[in-house]
């Protein structure tokens, strides 16, 4: 029996946020598309599940680049043109931070974030501001830079802020601000979102973290991240993608320095014009190309030049009572004993115990996710892939059940009432859950770390040269922009588009 | 904005570009595929293994405990006390999974052999009683399944088993015919000292000779102070002194702590019963666990059920990838047991609608939604997805289902 086509234009591997948005972009170019999904349903992380009759958020806290329907950012933008339509619920804050002689929660909108700074910190609205503004001019270069690439000279004339910045790392910048430590950390609680201690971050990646986050608030989907995901897939099909589910592609197959196909585990082998991998660079170039020998010794030198980024671990609990019965009362808490991200980061390399929570109430933002009486409450850390390449699978269970607890008993004691007395379901996700569903180069969630080694400019300028294979093309968090559902969406269109560059680039050579 | 000085500010771009080029060039060209965090999903979750049938013995008259081995002779992945294994079986031009609970303990999937460390290869257990004529597979496997067959099977599936961040330390099992399985997994735990609970099974029998691994029961009975099994007749039965009667509110109060989990597994009469009982416990929703229910023996019983179709067989088109095929499906039947008669693969675990492993998407075409444990998400439910173990046709369908 023939369950594929002979050829396709693109086969996209992976039915994530990434690879369902490069395939959008293709179908809605007309091209024929193939997505190879290797769970049962799509979205990777982006998704839910069930536990005793009650649907739970896999992975979401807050989804970027959305934007209100009459003034949508850049992500919302593409779900409307391409006819994917999301039933968004605002997020009712940007987080309520728990931090050493701090307890505030901080709210959308460059002026009010920078006026509950100030109530807390009198006298700095003026500086915070300023800082707010000049993320805010930052990012909209960004957005702007990648639509329109243009030379240097013109960069610096349009876009001299973000020129300036470029080479700085995110605590060069904020120093100059001559901020007191307390604004710093009301400040920095979002770091976590993009994964790097500010002495290494890209002062570009925190002005697009902070001016979309802090200037526009987030959003969430009322169905869980499962709609965002089935929706996208759903239009997908509509447009003419055929999406396979349950398919493991194993091997990208390469002659002669191109891509042209891949093969299944089934023992499928499909061609096409060109392939776009949310497999990891690592994976694809240690054990994927077929043969290996095509791999270029420049590939596995980037490779093993960069650095893993973070991974997740979350603790979900649906518990038996109303969150404010449990003095549960915001959507979002960062909490930690230290706003000092570097010290932060450090942590994050071994096992615990972590010292920066994330957590979610769903209930602030989507009244009614969960039954009458009950409420969903989420404790996550971003942890490196470090310390947790080295549990033994005989220790795994004994490890996720330690760390765990830290973050129940931390939150309970912060609430004062015991969690673990609630608890109707509790669930557990690890990196090696990540690994296990999206089959993620060890678990990890983020892509490579952006640092001042490994910066998103310094990506855009060589992406060509790291072009190694001809035809294919990367998308997911090891993509340019990295990690976050929303740069997911983004790294997915990017890739789409470097498929209709070049296919256009040989048209035009044709003639 | 300026930093340190104009020049060092616009040479920025330049500089970080710089930067990561010579982190590269300067990094190991030796090709490295480690991914130990991918390796220990992979070993408690390696998918479909090779499983060979090593052992046989009975459970008691009507039941069997049938042993399998890896066939690599290797230990086996690792489970919790209470999950179930999938088998797959080929019977005639059928295709057929069956989901049972693991009778046997997670440290025997786990046994040292293989170290050089046990004489007992690792091995994991099923424990299958004979129908009563309506279990086509629980016939085969007590009548026809032999020593050295080789089967697949998918293991360490489920969520019923105690979860210590959730349950009570103290666990009254409620168990009932071959319900027992996965709390003779526990009870096996429990006295091997890696299960940390104080286990109190409460077993419902009719007569002592119906009791399903008696003898199995009554040797880890006693061999620790933290399992206690208590077996509970409903026939009447001459000289019996144990308990007698249901697995009734009072009976069950009397085994039970000031803080207890109950874990309930057996037939599906059972279920109904034991819903009422344990809601007279007036015990936290959280305290109180069913496995999943099972195939619905008889769709048609469900409200909402148009029984006027009850003898109708439809046409159901398969489409799998670009290919499709129509095969007869009876509207008492699931879309499952139509997909396996005509020997399409189609993976399912709990068949009973909750895990989703069978999740298919409705193209055309009316169907029933098995009322018990619809384990659909949201959206699925919008865009004519079901869980197609428990979903029934009631028209001519098309569906899209997993090329396998």
């Amino acid at each position: 029996m023939k369950f594929y086509k002979d050829h396709y234009d693109v086969i996209v591997i992976g039915g994530a946020l990434a690879g369902l948005s490069s395939a959008l972009m293709l179908a809605d170019k007309g091209l024929d598309v193939l997505v190879l999904e290797r769970h049962n349903l799509p979205g990777g992380i982006a998704t839910s599940f069930v536990r005793g009759g009650i649907e739970i958020e896999a992975a979401l806290h807050e989804m970027m680049s959305i934007g209100p329907k009459e003034n949508r950012l850049k992500v919302g933008k593409f779900f409307d043109d391409m006819g994917v339509d999301i039933d968004w619920l605002p997020v009712p804050e940007c987080y309520h931070a728990s931090l050493p002689g701090l307890e505030v929660t901080l709210h959308p909108g460059l002026e009010t974030f920078s006026r509950e700074i100030d109530e807390q910190v009198p006298g700095t609205y003026d500086q915070v501001l300023k800082l707010l503004q000049l993320c805010n001019t930052v990012f909209d270069s960004v957005n702007e830079l990648s639509i329109h690439p243009m030379s240097k000279a013109q960069m610096l004339l349009k876009h001299e802020a973000f020129v300036k910045t470029a080479g700085y790392s995110t605590k060069e910048v904020l120093d100059t601000f001559h901020l007191p430590q307390k604004a710093l950390d009301l400040l920095a609680p979002y770091w976590i979102y993009v994964g790097s201690g500010f002495s290494d971050l890209p002062f570009t990646i925190y002005s697009v973290l902070m001016a979309d986050y802090v200037g526009y608030g987030s959003m969430i989907p009322k169905k869980l991240s499962h709609e965002m995901s089935l929706k996208m897939a759903e239009r997908a099909e509509e447009m003419g993608v055929q999406i396979e589910y349950r398919q493991h592609v194993d091997k990208i197959l390469v002659k002669n320095g191109r891509a042209y196909g891949v093969r299944t585990a089934r023992g499928d082998e499909i061609h096409a014009d060109y392939v776009i991998s949310s497999a990891y660079p690592n994976k694809v170039y240690t054990s994927m190309i077929e043969p290996l020998s095509e791999v270029p010794a420049g590939a596995t030198k980037m490779v093993n030049g960069r650095r893993l980024s973070l991974t997740a671990f979350s603790v979900i609990l649906i518990l038996d009572k109303p969150a404010e019965e449990l003095n549960i009362k915001d959507y979002s808490i960062f909490r930690g004993d230290t706003m000092d991200t570097d010290v932060l980061y450090e942590n994050l390399a071994g096992l615990g115990p972590y010292r920066y929570l994330t957590c979610i109430c769903h209930n602030y933002g989507n009244p009614g996710v969960t039954p009458e009486g009950t409420c969903s409450f989420s404790v996550t850390v971003l942890p490196r892939v470090d310390g947790w390449k080295t549990v033994k699978a005989e220790d795994y269970d004994r490890v996720k059940h330690e760390v765990a607890k830290q973050l129940i008993d931390d939150m309970s004691d912060y609430f004062g009432v015991n969690l673990l007395d609630h608890v109707l379901e509790c669930v557990i996700e690890t990196p090696m859950t990540i690994a296990h569903y999206t089959g993620a180069w060890n678990g990890c969630i983020y892509g490579y770390a952006h640092t001042m080694e490994d910066h998103i400019v310094a990506r855009l300028q060589t992406a060509e040269e790291e072009k190694f294979i001809d035809r294919l093309e990367f998308a997911g968090a090891h993509a340019i922009s990295g990690d976050g559902m929303g740069p997911a969406v983004t790294n997915g269109r990017k890739a789409a588009k470097n498929v209709l560059d070049d296919i256009a680039a040989r048209k035009e050579a044709k003639r | 904005m300026k930093v340190k000085n104009f020049l060092k500010d616009v040479g920025g771009a330049s500089r970080v570009t710089k930067a990561r080029l010579a982190a590269f060039a300067s990094a190991s060209p030796a090709l490295e595929s480690t991914d130990p965090i991918g390796d220990v999903s992979r070993e408690w979750h390696p998918g479909p293994i090779e499983l060979v049938v090593t052992r046989i013995t009975p459970a008691c008259k009507t039941a069997k405990t049938i042993r399998f081995e890896r066939t690599d002779g290797k230990k086996l992945p690792f489970f919790y006390a209470g999950q179930y294994i999938v088998l797959d079986f080929k019977i005639g031009e059928s295709l057929i999974s069956r989901p049972y609970s693991i009778s046997s303990a997670p440290y025997e999937a786990r046994a040292a052999y293989a170290d050089g460390e046990s004489d007992e290869h690792p091995f994991v257990e099923i424990t299958v009683r004979r129908s009563k004529g309506d279990g086509f597979i629980c016939d085969y496997v007590n009548d026809s399944l032999k020593v050295g067959d080789v089967l697949t099977g998918t293991m360490g599936l489920g969520q019923f088993y105690y979860e210590p961040l959730r349950d009570a330390k103290h666990v009254v099992a409620l168990a009932g015919g071959v319900g027992i399985t996965p709390f003779a997994s526990m009870a096996k735990e429990v006295v091997n000292g890696t299960l940390d609970i104080d286990l109190t099974i409460l077993y419902g029998s009719v007569s002592s000779d119906d009791i399903v691994m008696k003898e199995e029961l009554d040797a880890l009975d006693g061999a620790s102070d933290k399992l206690h099994i208590v077996h509970v007749l409903s026939g009447n039965e001459p000289g019996w002194t144990g308990e007698k009667g249901f697995l009734t509110a009072e009976l069950i109060r009397k085994y039970s702590a000031e803080d207890t989990s109950y874990f309930i597994c057996g037939p599906q009469v059972m279920y109904k019963f034991l819903r009422e009982e344990v809601a007279k416990l007036d015990v936290p929703a959280r305290r109180v666990r069913f496995e999943v229910f099972g195939q619905a023996k008889d769709i048609a019983v469900y409200e909402g059920f148009p029984t006027e179709l009850r003898d109708k067989t439809f046409m159901l088109t398969v489409v799998r990838g670009i290919s499709e095929v129509q095969i007869p499906a009876k509207a008492t039947e699931s879309i499952v047991v139509a997909l396996e008669r005509a020997g399409i693969r189609i993976e399912t675990g709990c068949r009973s609608g909750e895990c989703g492993f069978c999740r298919t998407k409705v193209l055309a075409g009316n169907y029933f939604v098995c009322p018990e444990g619809d384990g659909r998400r949201e959206a699925d439910k919008d865009f004519n997805y079901v869980h197609a173990c428990a979903a029934y046709p009631l028209s001519d369908m098309k569906i899209k289902i997993p090329i396998l």
